[in-house]
């Protein structure tokens, strides 16, 4: 049994039997990711009717998101695998969401703050650039890729998990996937009055 | 029938029945009337106008055990499960206190006593051969063990990543992880670094917390996290960790206030606190004054910087003159050999007029200039100056204000007792003139041990193993970071 976790837009968890969604709880809050997590997570386990210790591997969605968000489901799902000694696997939530779609050439983007964005493309089923950031006027490079703009969910964590798994992937890095330095420049020196 | 706390005033009706009840084995009124008196004891009596029935327990603060002093039942009440009752009540009330064991004696020849107590989980561990005399009779001693909760707490408000592990008011593990490294480079904490740093500090910091209190995650009872205040992206790291702990293991999790975490460190010191006390928490993130008279339920924030961080103006000043971050131990260092009286630096907030609304608060960022105009105005004129006494002469301003405003807080509250913590209590000066002037105001002083003063998983554990233990209902699992959570909401439901 899977529990997916993922805070890459709003706050979400699900337990998987398989690829079978068993419990699914989404809070689309974009902020409240440390309000919502543990309840979105009762929430999935209950409607699974399933108990923590139930939870055979634990899989979390490793951005790229907005940093603050992402961290609070990673550090849940850290803790959560840890104390109970299972698995905790690591998915690129782009790669989550394309799993979904059908055309040949897409890209998937999100949100990056600042005025950027995260993208990452596919061809065939393949994932051929990204995950990266980008300048919006960059989309111009991919005019001719089909665009998905959706926001990732513990459930297309969990479904990605699966498929992964089963075809041998690795998950193992569950380092989160910031793509950028911390937001900062620095000490400029001594300057410290006026 | 009512119960309640005995005081030397209820002397008549206690030795009354003392008297009827115990006859030659009966304590004289004197040491009767002591004994109600004292702080460490706790009688309670069962009143039907008269009293029918009372007992005592005493607990040495710190030494993690209590005693049954007494315990007696009029006759009329025998065979009513009063005297279980009123065990049970003091019982609570040894756990409360953090006590890991209760012992009592108990007349060899009294088996409904005896089996009183034997019911209630004691078991005999030594006989003390004719100790009631005149009657030469046996005294057996009785041991009750009490399982204090254990409690995990989470600390990650800053640049901290604490992880602690406490039983009861006793410390098991306190690991810790600083990024503080990682920020010297930028001269201060940044909150990004430290919120990455945390995540990726959780799974080695929780391993050795673990390791260090030689338990697992099964053994653990609650879960504490301090939500507040610090940085949001960093209080929100810990808090979806402590959720994670909590959620898997299936036990309750208390969110807690990281100031009064700071208080509640010293409990892990001496197995209490002392109540009340003045706290002095100074570190890079906080000056601020509290007035603590209940850990739980009443805190008072006096006072607090109305700018930089008494921790943070040791950085500035730091880079002022030339020295690595962090600015506190480089200074202190520097200032050992120079003299603190070379230049009047300015006390923040300590005019005469500051005393009506800022008499507790304070100010560094008008020192902090101070040094560095100071310091410009020299290099401009391309004079020479001893840095060494600037570092020193910085350092007396920065404590003679906390110490000043601390003291006068001491008097003013009438209160005999300083409390410092935060990680500015590593400094030497602070120390030496905090002891200095305690000692001349008749006033302890209490300065936990550093890793304890210093951010720290431990203390969280702490505050939240006092609540548990005080039977408070845990937080629910919808609580988020409070950045600028007040003191006086010690947790967040």
């Amino acid at each position: 049994m899977l529990l997916a976790i993922d805070t890459s837009a709003g706050t979400s968890a699900a337990v998987l039997d398989g690829e079978k969604v068993l419990g699914f709880s989404l809070f689309e809050d974009p902020f409240g990711h440390a309000e919502n997590i543990g309840l979105a997570i009762i929430e999935a386990l209950n409607q699974a009717k399933i108990s923590a210790v139930d939870v055979t591997a634990v899989a979390v969605g490793r951005g790229p998101a907005p940093y603050t968000g992402l961290r609070v489901g990673m550090a849940t799902g850290t803790t959560f695998a840890m104390s109970l000694g299972m698995p905790l696997y690591g998915v690129m939530v782009l790669d989550a969401i394309a799993l979904s779609q059908s055309s040949k050439k897409f890209y998937v983007v999100a949100d990056a703050k600042r005025k950027e964005l995260f993208l990452a493309a596919y061809e065939l089923g393949v994932r051929t650039f990204g995950p990266e950031v980008i300048q919006p006027v960059e989309l111009e490079r991919f005019s001719d890729y089909e665009s998905v703009a959706l926001a990732c969910d513990a459930r297309l964590v969990g479904l990605y998990a699966q498929r992964a798994l089963f075809e041998g992937t690795d998950l193992s890095d569950v380092s989160a996937l910031y793509l950028r330095s911390p937001d900062v420049a620095p000490s400029p020196g001594k300057k410290v009055s006026g | 029938m009512i119960s309640r706390r005995l005081t030397p005033a209820d002397i008549a009706q206690v030795m009354a029945l003392e008297l009827e009840l115990f006859n030659n084995d009966a304590w004289s009124e004197r040491s009767m009337r002591a004994e109600l008196g004292l702080a460490h004891s706790f009688y309670l009596g069962y009143f039907d106008q008269e009293l029918l029935g009372y007992g005592g327990l005493s607990t040495i603060a710190g030494s993690f055990s209590s005693d049954i002093q007494t315990i007696g039942i009029a006759l009329s009440e025998r065979g009513k499960g009063l005297g279980k009752k009123l065990m049970l009540e003091l019982l609570a009330h040894a756990k409360k206190q953090g006590s890991e064991q209760v012992m009592l004696e108990v007349r060899s020849d009294n088996p409904i006593a005896i089996s009183l107590y034997e019911s209630l989980g004691f078991l005999p561990v030594d006989v003390r051969k004719r100790y009631y005399q005149p009657d030469n009779v046996d005294a057996l001693i009785m041991r009750l063990e009490i399982k204090q909760p254990i409690v995990l707490g989470v600390e990650s408000t800053c640049d901290e990543t604490g992880i602690g592990i406490v039983r009861g008011n006793r410390l098991l593990a306190n690991a810790l992880h600083s990024s503080m490294d990682e920020h010297a480079k930028y001269g201060g904490v940044v909150p990004e670094v430290a919120a990455r740093a945390h995540l990726e500090a959780l799974t080695p910091t929780l391993e050795k917390a673990l390791s260090e209190a030689g338990i697992t995650m099964k053994e653990v009872d609650a879960i504490a996290v301090a939500n507040g205040p610090g940085l949001a992206g960093a209080l929100m790291v810990g808090i979806g960790a402590a959720k994670g702990l909590a959620l898997a293991n299936n036990i309750p999790i208390y969110a807690v206030n990281h100031l009064v975490g700071h208080v509640g460190a010293d409990v892990l010191e001496r197995g209490y606190v002392e109540l009340p006390t003045i706290a002095l928490l100074v570190s890079g993130g906080h000056t601020s004054l509290l007035l603590v008279k209940d850990l739980l339920e009443d805190v008072e924030l006096l006072g607090e910087t109305i700018d930089d961080a008494a921790g943070e103006a040791f950085d500035k000043v730091a880079r002022v003159l030339g020295l690595p971050y962090p600015g506190g131990p480089q200074i202190d260092k520097l200032a050992t050999t120079g003299d603190p009286k070379a230049v009047r630096f300015p006390r923040g907030l300590s005019l005469p007029k500051d005393m009506e609304k800022n008499r507790y608060n304070f100010s560094f960022s008008g020192l902090k200039t101070a040094v560095a105009r100071h310091v410009e105005k020299l290099e401009a004129a391309g004079e020479e100056y001893s840095k060494s006494d600037i570092a020193a002469s910085f350092r007396e301003a920065v404590v003679d204000v906390l110490l000043t405003k601390a003291l006068n807080a001491c008097e003013a509250y009438g209160v005999k007792r300083l409390l410092l913590g935060g990680g500015v209590t590593a400094n030497s000066r602070l120390r030496e003139v905090a002891l200095e002037r305690c000692n001349q105001a008749g006033i302890e002083l209490r300065i936990p041990r550093f890793s304890l003063c210093t951010d720290n998983g431990a203390m969280i554990a702490s505050l939240g193993a006092q609540l548990v233990m005080a039977q408070r209902p845990p937080s629910g699992l919808g609580f988020g970071a409070e950045s600028t959570l007040e003191v006086t909401q010690v947790q967040t439901n």
